[in-house]
């Protein structure tokens, strides 16, 4: 979120699409509530009637994996009757900016697209620049290549026709949609955004949310108050999951992962520090080098010196062009690439995009380590449907781990807050915190690294190891999170001097051996660490701020300063010198987030603390400007709609592109091409599906499925479908039937609602259905299986996201046509 | 039992069992319908071990036992009571003499018509009491109607229990001599004479044996 | 009087069904086997281990689209209480100071006059223990300063629980601020209700909600008229008896009629 929760209490628009938080975020409608209470508007949109649509003043439907088309006319509506708000465009996005002559796009392609690896060549997509190397502007918006032209051009053909033949939303909807949402282009009306898988999981899913970015840019609504572009992360810590780098491709503090190909710490940094001649442009990764240098700190410890890189030659180093991706992991793994798999907190068989096929890659393995609170299908996978026991080599540890409220520690969630927890009560039997775990893990691998040798063993040997208090024999008995935290953070190992600007007075701001109070003080020469450079400010000198329960609210706006502790340095509302004006006025007076005093900021944290005027507000890019065109992306610097893999029309009413053209495909298309298969447009699978969650259960379910009480009010797999269809296939209410795949199937009860409607898609009739994802074999025993045995295995290209969103199915009655 | 003296058998064993078990149950069943009707008597639960919940359940065990009793009532008596004759009719001009003084009571058979009248509203009652009754304990007609069934259970406590008193009174104080049709079961000839004279010449004829 | 409220703003429910979990939590009532039966509503109805159900209904419009309609269903804890009237046994059913109806299990027999008399159609008979089992307005929660367990879990802030007046103030400023059909449902009837609804649609829109709810007239005639009738009715029979023995004697057998 670059907002937070509360904050969607100050919007005056709420725009619901690609999230249902009625039912996966139920506290967040405290919020949506209020803003209710105080006026607000809230809009649904999403191809099913929701919990969520069931509370909003406008609801439209559309056909799943159609969002470009739909906020594509949304971007066209706001061109056409001019409701951008015009100087926050001109002067805080790239909308002026020149773009290389040679750009193109021509029906689908962007210029530079290179067929045979379905990937492009970027060098076109780029600035024009002047003499200085800064990027040529053209701030009457008029030059044909300045990107506010671009966008335009690229979006005139986004007609309300057109988009509702694609969307098969009826145009007054659309236009109900676009009204509705567009009124907070005034400066002082805010829309915010809510979504969340609905959104990523598609082969355009990155495309979804720019789409959308450029919306709320438009609209002035990015650093507002009540506005923003907000993801609802799925569960309760993934903000700090991506924080501290749960992904193959950064490291922490979303810092690229280093390639085999940066051969130096040098050669590494060179390549990813941002550089920029304009002396406005904060270009905040120009730090990047303290960060990198404090976190090798952190994980070498004293064995890092200046000599030695700082160790950056232990660092793990993805193999150029290397994608480690969860679908690329599972692929190699049925393909008997790995040896063993240690399956920590999760369930693949279950939550994996063609589980099927994930269960039987899973048989190649000779071991499994399956941590988690209850057993569930990763871990029984060897006698799950289908399998013979007896013909499963893999052997399988199960370590049963600690819930969250048996151990302490920390979770961030959506709203980047960093929040302290304690123990309510032991773990039961011989559960263990996963820190006690891995803590055991490295003791034991170091052991064997140590007396055994092996084939690299420094990185290991090197690792610096303190997470909790020394006994006299040196070694760690109990590991303790607050250690863990306190590296985190990261301490100086010499004082650090700061230098007034006007009086050139030094003063010593942290002293040697102190915990850092912010990652302004972080160095490149090895003398800080910091474990995750956004952390640093959490675990002070002054104690764990992610443990302050401070009530008081000074801007009455719901920041709550004194609440915990929020990445980057307590900044509750991200891009917030975006909300004012380059006098440093707020562009909502009433909901102000921070504002210029005329010698200081005041308010929330500012986006940097230079005064007013000196800098441009995204001082996360180096052109200190937010991108309408980005060109960082695999496919495409403007979001354009393309087909999911599966879908119900022959051909792409946009262009002649069906699918995203920069998507890696797996397998080649039709039945009995392995695990991979995927149909599109086949007589036999002619229904949209998209899989979902309920209130009731979480993820796969491996929690909620052993809950009882929850079990009673959601016992069994379902689909819902329209009574159109059900009347078509002679389904009942609450009959037995089985929703068939290219890939497989699975039995359901028939859910026959008014809450699907049969769409009008390029003139014909499209049936739309849905399926929850949360069950598995293992229980309820009459509960069903996973919807993923159904999904493909195709991934979003930026981010390799499956597209578990859009795919088609069929639905029979259970036993017979 | 050797036949008394000057005495003259009135009922048979059967008829006073059934009656005594009639009587005995619906006492109960007042009693304990009260402790459940009145908070301020639910002192009587006390004297069940289990309280209120087997007060209940006795309740309604011995309802059955009421019930069933009254079947065999009717094959006792039925045929003595469920039909009026002309001296009935008169009987009841003058209300059989209980209420002003009359020159002559119209003669009656075994039973007078006012004895026949109230076995007549045990019938209905019973009907009724059992009818509610069984539904109360069952309950397997929806609440609105189920709710009706309190309203006349209770109407029937109303009505039995006037009846029951006045039965009460008649078979006792108010005519001294009958409590022995109900006791050993003879009387004298004078009583028979006086209050059933047409039985009496009945039996005297052969006609009838009780 | 301590009087409470439990206000529901049916048009901030997202039946995400918290409520219903936490009773069950804090009530201990054990989970029931239920299957899917092509609604989410579930379990089907209010049971002896459900005192609190979270109805789904679906309502097609006449001009297109669909309502979704939640609501959180309960016992009213009715300021006259049917069930209370009705209840055989005393102290079984009880009011507390803050207004709520509580079932003693421990004195209950299992009659089921509240289960027939309510006019909500709340209290549940479980014939394995054969006693009736309803919400109680978490009075042993509310009696030591807490709130209930359904209102401390309601995410979206659906369920509120204070003083009664605050409660009632609120509950019609909010349905004056939601206009249209919205309507307060609670404090017009049965002398009040301590659990009360801040309706968005017409009574009538709502699964087994009461129009126009009411102590059934039976009750009265029952406990208000045939119950004194009944002691009335052996009173004067026994009067009347005693006096026609003193006045007009009783009915003797002819002397020497032997
Ligand atoms: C002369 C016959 C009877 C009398 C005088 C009698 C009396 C009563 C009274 C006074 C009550 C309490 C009513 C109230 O609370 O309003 C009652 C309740 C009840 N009676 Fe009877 N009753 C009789 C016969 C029966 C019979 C035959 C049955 C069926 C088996 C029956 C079943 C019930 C039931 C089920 C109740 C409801 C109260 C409870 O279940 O505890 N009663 N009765
Ligand atoms: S907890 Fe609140 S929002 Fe959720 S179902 Fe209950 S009343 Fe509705
Ligand atoms: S709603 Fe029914 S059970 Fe609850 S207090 Fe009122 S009458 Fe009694
Ligand atoms: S069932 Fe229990 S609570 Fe209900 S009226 Fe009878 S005794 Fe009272
Ligand atoms: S008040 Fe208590 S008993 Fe009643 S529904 Fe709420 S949680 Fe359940």
């Amino acid at each position: 979120m670059t907002n937070h929760w509360n904050d969607i209490a100050n919007a005056d628009v709420i725009l619901i699409m690609g999230g249902n938080p009625a039912e996966n975020h139920p506290i967040s409608f405290r919020w949506v509530d209020k803003a209710m209470v105080k006026g607000a508007k809230l809009i649904c949109v999403d191809p099913r009637f929701t919990r969520s649509a069931a509370k909003a003043h406008i609801y439209a439907a559309l056909r799943s994996g159609t969002d470009i088309a739909f906020l594509g006319g949304m971007i066209k509506y706001i061109l056409d009757n001019n409701l951008i708000q015009k100087e926050y465009v001109v002067e805080y996005t790239n909308a002026a900016f020149l773009v290389d002559e040679k750009f193109d796009f021509q029906d689908g392609l962007f210029s530079g697209y290179d067929a045979k690896g379905r990937k492009y060549d970027r060098t076109t997509w780029k600035y024009q620049m002047d003499a200085k190397g800064i990027p040529k502007m053209d701030k009457t918006l008029q030059n044909p290549n300045c990107i506010y032209q671009l966008l335009q051009k690229h979006y005139s053909r986004y007609n309300l026709d057109l988009v509702s033949k694609i969307t098969g939303t009826p145009k007054d909807d659309l236009l109900k949609v676009y009204k509705g949402y567009t009124e907070t282009h005034k400066p002082d009306k805010v829309g915010t955004i809510l979504y969340a898988m609905g959104w990523t999981q598609h082969t355009v899913g990155v495309q979804n949310i720019r789409a959308m970015a450029i919306i709320q840019l438009l609209l002035g609504n990015m650093g507002m108050a009540g506005g923003g572009v907000n993801a609802l992360r799925g569960e309760s810590n993934v903000q700090g999951g991506t924080d501290h780098a749960l992904l193959f491709h950064i490291i922490p503090g979303y810092n690229p992962m280093p390639r085999a190909t940066d051969k130096t710490l040098a050669d590494f940094l060179e390549r990813n520090t941002p550089k920029t001649q304009d002396p406005k442009s904060l270009n905040w990764w120009k730090n990047r080098p303290k960060y990198i240098v404090s976190l090798l700190k952190a994980m070498y410890g004293a064995n890092a010196t200046k000599e030695n890189d700082f160790g950056y030659s232990w660092f793990p180093k993805l193999d150029e062009g290397q994608n480690a991706s969860w679908l690329i992991l599972f692929d190699q793994m049925a393909k008997g690439k790995f040896k063993g798999f240690f399956a920590w907190g999760q369930n693949p068989a279950c939550s994996s995009a063609n589980a099927g096929k994930v269960r039987k890659a899973m048989e190649t393995l000779d071991w499994m380590v399956n941590v988690n609170l209850f057993d569930n299908e990763t871990g029984s996978f060897w006698k799950g449907p289908g399998t013979d026991p007896s013909k499963i080599k893999t052997e399988v540890f199960m370590l049963p781990c600690a819930a969250s409220f048996e151990k302490e520690g920390s979770i961030t969630n959506s709203s980047r807050l960093m929040q302290w927890r304690y123990k309510a009560i032991n773990p039961p039997g011989q559960a263990k915190p996963d820190l006690d775990i891995m803590h055991a893990l490295y003791q034991k691998v170091r052991k064997l690294y140590k007396e055994k040798g092996g084939a690299y063993p420094e990185p290991i040997l090197n690792l610096s190891w303190n997470y909790g208090p020394k006994g006299p024999d040196g070694t760690i008995k109990h590991p303790d999170p607050h250690f863990v935290a306190k590296e985190i953070n990261g301490y100086t190992a010499k004082d650090i001097e700061v230098e007034d600007a006007k009086t050139k007075v030094k003063t010593v701001v942290a002293k040697a051996g102190e915990q850092l109070g912010s990652f302004a003080f972080l160095q490149d020469d090895g003398s800080t660490t910091s474990g995750c450079w956004i952390y640093c400010g959490s675990y002070t000198e002054r104690g764990n701020m992610a443990a302050r329960r401070g009530k008081a609210d000074p801007t009455g706006i719901g920041l709550y300063p004194g609440w915990a502790w929020c990445w980057p340095v307590n900044r509750r509302i991200i891009y917030n010198r975006a909300s004012v004006t380059w006098e440093g006025k707020p562009w909502d007076p009433k909901r102000a987030v921070i504002w210029w005093d005329g010698s200081k900021w005041q308010g929330d944290v500012p986006d940097g603390p230079q005064p007013a005027g000196d800098i441009y507000p995204f001082i996360m890019v180096p052109e200190g400007h937010a991108r309408l065109f980005a060109a960082g992306l695999a496919d495409g610097p403007f979001p354009e709609h393309y087909e999911p893999l599966e879908c119900p029309i022959e051909k792409n009413l946009m262009s002649s592109q069906k699918l995203n053209p920069a998507v890696r495909l797996f397998g080649e298309p039709g039945i009995g091409a392995g695990a991979d298969k995927y149909l599109t447009c086949d007589p036999r699978f002619p229904l949209v599906c998209s899989t979902y969650r309920v209130t009731e259960h979480w993820q796969t379910g491996v929690m909620t499925r052993w809950t009882p009480w929850l079990v009673e009010l959601e016992p069994q797999m379902f689909v819902e479908l329209s009574k159109e269809l059900a009347k078509e296939r002679g389904i009942k209410n609450g009959e037995r039937v089985v929703v068939k795949s290219a890939r497989g199937e699975v039995d359901a009860k028939a859910i026959v609602t008014e809450r699907f409607k049969p769409f009008k898609i390029a003139d014909q009739t499209v049936h739309q259905v849905g399926i929850p994802w949360h069950y598995g074999w293992v229980t309820p025993p009459d509960g069903g299986d996973s919807a993923n045995l159904l999904t493909p295995t195709i991934g979003d290209p930026n981010t390799m996201i499956p597209e578990s969103k859009a795919f088609m199915v069929n639905i029979e009655k259970k036993g017979g046509k | 039992m050797a036949k008394p003296k000057n005495l003259i058998l009135s009922s048979t064993v059967f008829e006073r069992v059934v009656h005594w078990v009639l009587a005995g149950s619906c006492l109960f069943l007042f009693l304990t319908g009260f402790g459940l009707m009145f908070h301020s008597l639910s002192f009587m639960a006390n004297f069940f071990p289990g309280g209120h919940y087997i007060m209940k359940l006795l309740h309604n065990i011995v309802g059955i036992i009421f019930g069933i009793a009254f079947l065999f009532a009717l094959i006792a008596w039925g045929k003595d009571t469920l039909y009026f004759d002309e001296d009935d009719k008169k009987w009841f001009r003058v209300m059989g003499g209980y209420l002003w003084e009359v020159e002559k009571v119209p003669e009656a058979g075994k039973f007078n018509a006012g004895q026949k009248m109230f076995f007549m509203v045990l019938f209905l009652f019973w009907f009724i009491m059992m009818g509610t009754g069984i539904f109360m304990w069952f309950p397997i007609f929806p609440a609105e109607i189920t709710r009706w069934l309190y309203v006349l259970h209770a109407l029937g406590v109303v009505v039995l229990g006037g009846f029951l008193v006045i039965h009460f009174y008649l078979g006792t104080y108010g005519n001294p001599g009958t409590f022995q049709v109900m006791g050993h079961g003879y009387v004298t000839k004078g009583w028979a004479k006086k209050h059933r004279p047409k039985w009496l010449r009945d039996v005297e004829a052969g006609r009838r044996s009780v | 009087m301590n009087e409470k409220v439990m206000l529901i703003d049916v048009s901030k429910c997202t039946a995400c069904r918290g409520c219903q979990v936490a009773c069950k939590q804090w009530n201990r009532l054990p989970a029931e086997k239920t299957q899917q039966r092509g609604t989410h509503q579930n379990p089907p109805d209010l049971t002896p281990a459900t005192w609190n159900l979270v109805r789904f209904t679906e309502i097609p419009l006449r001009e297109g689209g669909v309502r979704w309609l939640f609501r959180k269903d309960n016992c009213m804890h009715c300021e006259d209480a049917a069930c209370q009237r009705a209840c055989p046994v005393p102290g079984c059913i009880f009011k507390t100071a803050e207004g709520a109806v509580v079932i003693d299990t421990e004195k209950c027999i299992g009659c089921e006059y509240c289960v027939n008399v309510c006019p909500f159609e709340i209290p549940r008979f479980d014939s394995a223990t054969k006693k009736v089992y309803k919400c109680t307005l978490c009075w042993d929660r509310i009696g030591n300063g807490q709130i209930p367990a359904c209102a401390k879990t309601c995410g979206p802030g659906a369920v509120t629980f204070g003083p009664k007046e605050k409660m009632i103030a609120q509950a019609y400023a909010r349905a004056k601020a939601l206009g249209g059909d919205a309507t307060v449902y609670g404090d017009k009837f049965v002398k009040g209700t301590h659990v009360m609804y801040v309706l968005p649609e017409k009574v009538r829109m709502y699964e087994k909600l009461t129009i126009n709810p009411s102590v059934p007239v039976s009750v009265y005639l029952w406990k208000d008229f045939l119950k004194p009738v009944s002691v009335l009715a052996i009173g004067a029979a026994l009067v009347g008896t005693f006096f026609h023995y003193i006045i007009k004697g009783p009915k003797r057998p002819e002397e020497g009629g032997e």
